[in-house]
């Protein structure tokens, strides 16, 4: 008589190891959560097809074509005014019209129209590692997700907040690697650091902590070229950051319809090192822009439309990502929302302009929230706002962990941000529609009180569904015995999973993490002194 | 057929775990003839299979369509085994009544707990559906079962579980009796006089055992 129990036993580690090897047979997160208190990660998205993306959208093409009209003529009849001499004197030998105060130029429809269609229409997103490299428009047309940039607060897990420092940096950058919604990843603000280079500090910890793509944001015009210097160091050089940029950069208006030194100089900088540019328009209705959402639309659309212009004049060539950020001022305390539902309104606008009137890649708030903490507040709105920008095509869903109108960064938030961005992503895919999802031979057979739970087709099918890794399916009891662990537990415990990753490739090596700390101390010098 | 007894047993374990109901079938046949002792095909094979199935059910790892294929793998299995048993005289570590109560026609999850305790060495007296309380007492009668199990799906039936434990420990039956469905819990089950409460087919496998202190 074989013993039961040991042999039991070896054929159990057998059929785990073979599960194991097959993949994506990883403990199911509710089961494992109510029984170890440990969760199972987040995994990639897979299958599904071509994202269709139900249609959702407040204008038709007629109010679409009016928006891109009307954008035109702000341009030709009012004009925008830029703070850069050289810019404006390239510009005018483009042949705008250029105002006695030199700032104030007027940009001809024929060259609007014709830098749009100079404009690409696609561009790869690089990242160091070349395990997450991004083509916008995503191939399956559904989108990618970023983090939250420019915060300065920062949550801790357990709920508490802080002012964000440098050592933040390294969770963001292991968040941000770890969960596989994340695209790309943005540097915050760093408090602690000199503020006039608080950005350089930001993105040399960042350029050195994450395989994946960056985000810069600059913060003074002087400090984009340490900025680009920085980001050609961790590249390989700056043909190989031409070659495959591993960073993009924003470059923003200052609504109403003003374009300062800096972003002027980001435009340039990124045509020169051939790094993609996030063209962002940041109006707030009631404040830097109509009250009324159509007017502040308007001005983010025109706005994005005078950098294209710009961008084909002083960067051509250089890829540009339609980014337009709305917000809308509290009649009440004055403070800026950003998930307030006229924002909501705005935004999805204002992609549909950019996305289907211009022909532009879109980016803009995918997540976020305007409450302090995360609660049920924080989760309806940004899964409002990811459905509405994600219905109406947007190809970059910004936002990631961030809270507060986008001053605070939430580790947690981020990864309850990447399951709610699967959710999404996964539910974009209409369901194929034919004689095996209709099942029709099954149900032209099945008897009076038969089931479908034994049949080869939903054997071959039952997988075929979303799992979320963080959110619950739990009925009371193991709920209770769980001792009501809900979703942010589990998004926390994911937290710590994350933090105690190994070392990702694709990493600068010690001597350009070296050459980096040298650009940030000549930065220091050359701008505080 | 040819390697070791252990490699041979591994091969009908994995055709549970593969949902394969011929070949389970096919290889338990084989290992008959091999001279092998049933009781080995069984516990070391079929039952150490579907516990498996159970654990990995549990664990999130399994799927509810595939438990219920690797039970009717390990069934087919079984079926080559259960005349043998029976001239053996072998004893099942325990006989089960099962049914789901009095206008309730939901009987999948019902006889999926009952597969699996099937697979796990029990003998089950299925009652199938819409059982009134007087055919529960009825089968103890018949089959002096250890257990009752009782499922229900609807929140309009759940309490004729009550009333059918009523009715049988009026009668005088002390055996032990389970619930389990959607709508039911453990706080439900303490409320009707329930000794035990299992929310999945594996947890109602566990369950039996404990109650016949078969762990």
């Amino acid at each position: 008589m074989v013993a039961v129990d040991d042999q039991a036993g070896s054929r159990r580690r057998n059929r785990r190891d073979r599960l194991a090897a097959k993949g994506g047979d990883a403990a199911a997160p509710q089961a494992v959560a109510a029984a170890t208190f440990d969760v199972a990660m987040p995994k990639p998205l897979t299958g599904g097809g071509p994202a269709v993306r139900p249609a959702f959208a407040y204008l038709d093409d007629s109010r679409v074509g009016e928006f891109v009209e009307r954008s035109y003529r702000v341009l030709e009849e009012h004009g925008v005014h830029v703070s850069h001499p050289a810019a404006v004197e390239k510009l005018g030998q483009a042949g705008c019209r250029v105002d006695a105060d030199g700032r104030l130029v007027r940009i001809p429809r024929g060259l609007a129209a014709e830098a749009l269609a100079a404009t690409p229409r696609e561009v790869t997103l690089y990242s160091k590692s070349g395990r997450h490299d991004l083509q916008i428009p995503r191939p399956d047309n559904s989108f990618h997700m970023r983090t939250g940039t420019g915060a300065h607060g920062f949550i801790e897990p357990d709920g508490k907040w802080r002012k964000l420092v440098l050592d933040d940096v390294k969770t963001i950058a292991a968040i941000g690697d770890g969960l596989p919604e994340v695209g790309f990843i943005a540097h915050p603000f760093v408090n602690g650091e000199p503020e006039r280079t608080s950005d350089i500090h930001g993105f040399a910890a960042m350029l050195a902590n994450s395989e994946k793509h960056n985000w810069i944001q600059p913060y003074d015009a002087a400090n984009v070229r340490f900025l680009m210097e920085m980001s050609a160091v961790a590249a390989g050089g700056e043909q190989a950051l031409r070659a495959k940029p591993i960073v993009s950069c924003i470059a923003c208006s200052f609504s109403p319809f003003e374009f300062k030194e800096m972003d002027i100089e980001a435009i340039i900088q990124c045509g020169r090192y051939g790094v993609p540019i996030h063209a962002c328009s940041l109006p707030t209705a009631g404040g830097t822009a109509p009250v009324t959402m159509p007017g502040t639309v308007l001005m983010a659309t025109a706005e994005i439309l005078a950098m294209v212009t710009l961008t084909h004049i002083l960067a051509p060539g250089t890829p540009l990502i339609a980014t337009p950020l709305i917000f809308a001022l509290d009649m009440r305390t004055g403070r800026s929302l950003q998930s307030s539902v006229e924002a909501l309104q705005g935004a999805t606008m204002a992609v549909q302009v950019c996305k289907r009137g211009f022909g532009l890649m879109t980016h803009t708030y995918g997540a976020g929230s305007d409450t302090p903490d995360l609660c049920g507040q924080s989760m309806a709105e940004r899964a409002l706002i990811g459905f509405m920008v994600g219905q109406v095509g947007a190809d970059i869903l910004g936002g990631v962990g961030q809270m507060e109108c986008a001053t605070v960064f939430s580790p947690v938030q981020a990864i309850l941000d990447s399951e709610l961005g699967a959710m999404q992503r996964a539910w974009m895919h209409t369901p194929a529609v034919d004689d095996e999802t209709l099942a029709w031979d099954l149900l032209m057979q099945v008897p009076q009180g038969g089931h479908f739970l034994a049949n080869d087709h939903t054997l071959k099918h039952c997988r075929d569904v979303f799992e979320p890794a963080s959110f619950l399916k739990l009925a009371r009891d193991p709920y209770e015995e769980a001792y009501r662990r809900n979703e942010v537990d589990n998004a926390r415990a994911i937290y710590e999973r994350l933090m105690k990753r190994e070392t990702p490739p694709g990493l600068p090596g010690e001597d350009a993490v070296a050459e980096i700390n040298r650009i940030v101390a000549a930065a220091d010098k050359a701008i505080l002194d | 057929m040819t390697g070791s007894l252990d490699d041979r047993l591994d091969a009908i374990f994995d055709a549970v775990l593969d949902y394969e109901d011929e070949k389970t079938e096919r290889l338990v046949r084989e290992e008959l003839a091999q001279g092998t002792d049933l009781h080995v095909i069984l516990n070391d094979a079929l039952i150490a299979a579907m516990d498996e199935v159970g654990d990995l059910f549990s664990e999130g790892v399994l799927f509810v369509p595939e438990m219920l294929m690797a039970a009717r793998a390990m069934k087919a299995g079984l079926e080559v085994l259960r005349p043998l048993l029976t001239e053996t005289d072998a004893k099942p570590i325990g006989k089960i009544v099962l049914g789901t109560v009095h206008r309730d026609l939901h009987d999948i999850g019902k006889n999926l707990v009952g597969m699996m305790l099937e697979g796990a060495g029990f003998t089950v007296i299925n009652l199938g559906v819409d059982v009134p309380l007087e055919k529960f007492l009825e089968a103890v009668h018949e089959h002096h079962p250890d257990v009752v199990g009782m499922s229900a799906l609807l929140t309009t039936t759940m309490p004729n579980m009550g009333k059918t434990i009523d009715l049988l420990r009026k009668e005088g039956w002390n055996g032990h009796i389970m619930v389990g469905g959607a709508p039911v819990n453990q706080e439900f089950a303490d409320a009707i006089g329930a000794n035990g409460f299992a929310a999945d087919a594996p947890g109602a496998v566990e369950l039996a055992r404990r109650m016949i202190g078969a762990n």
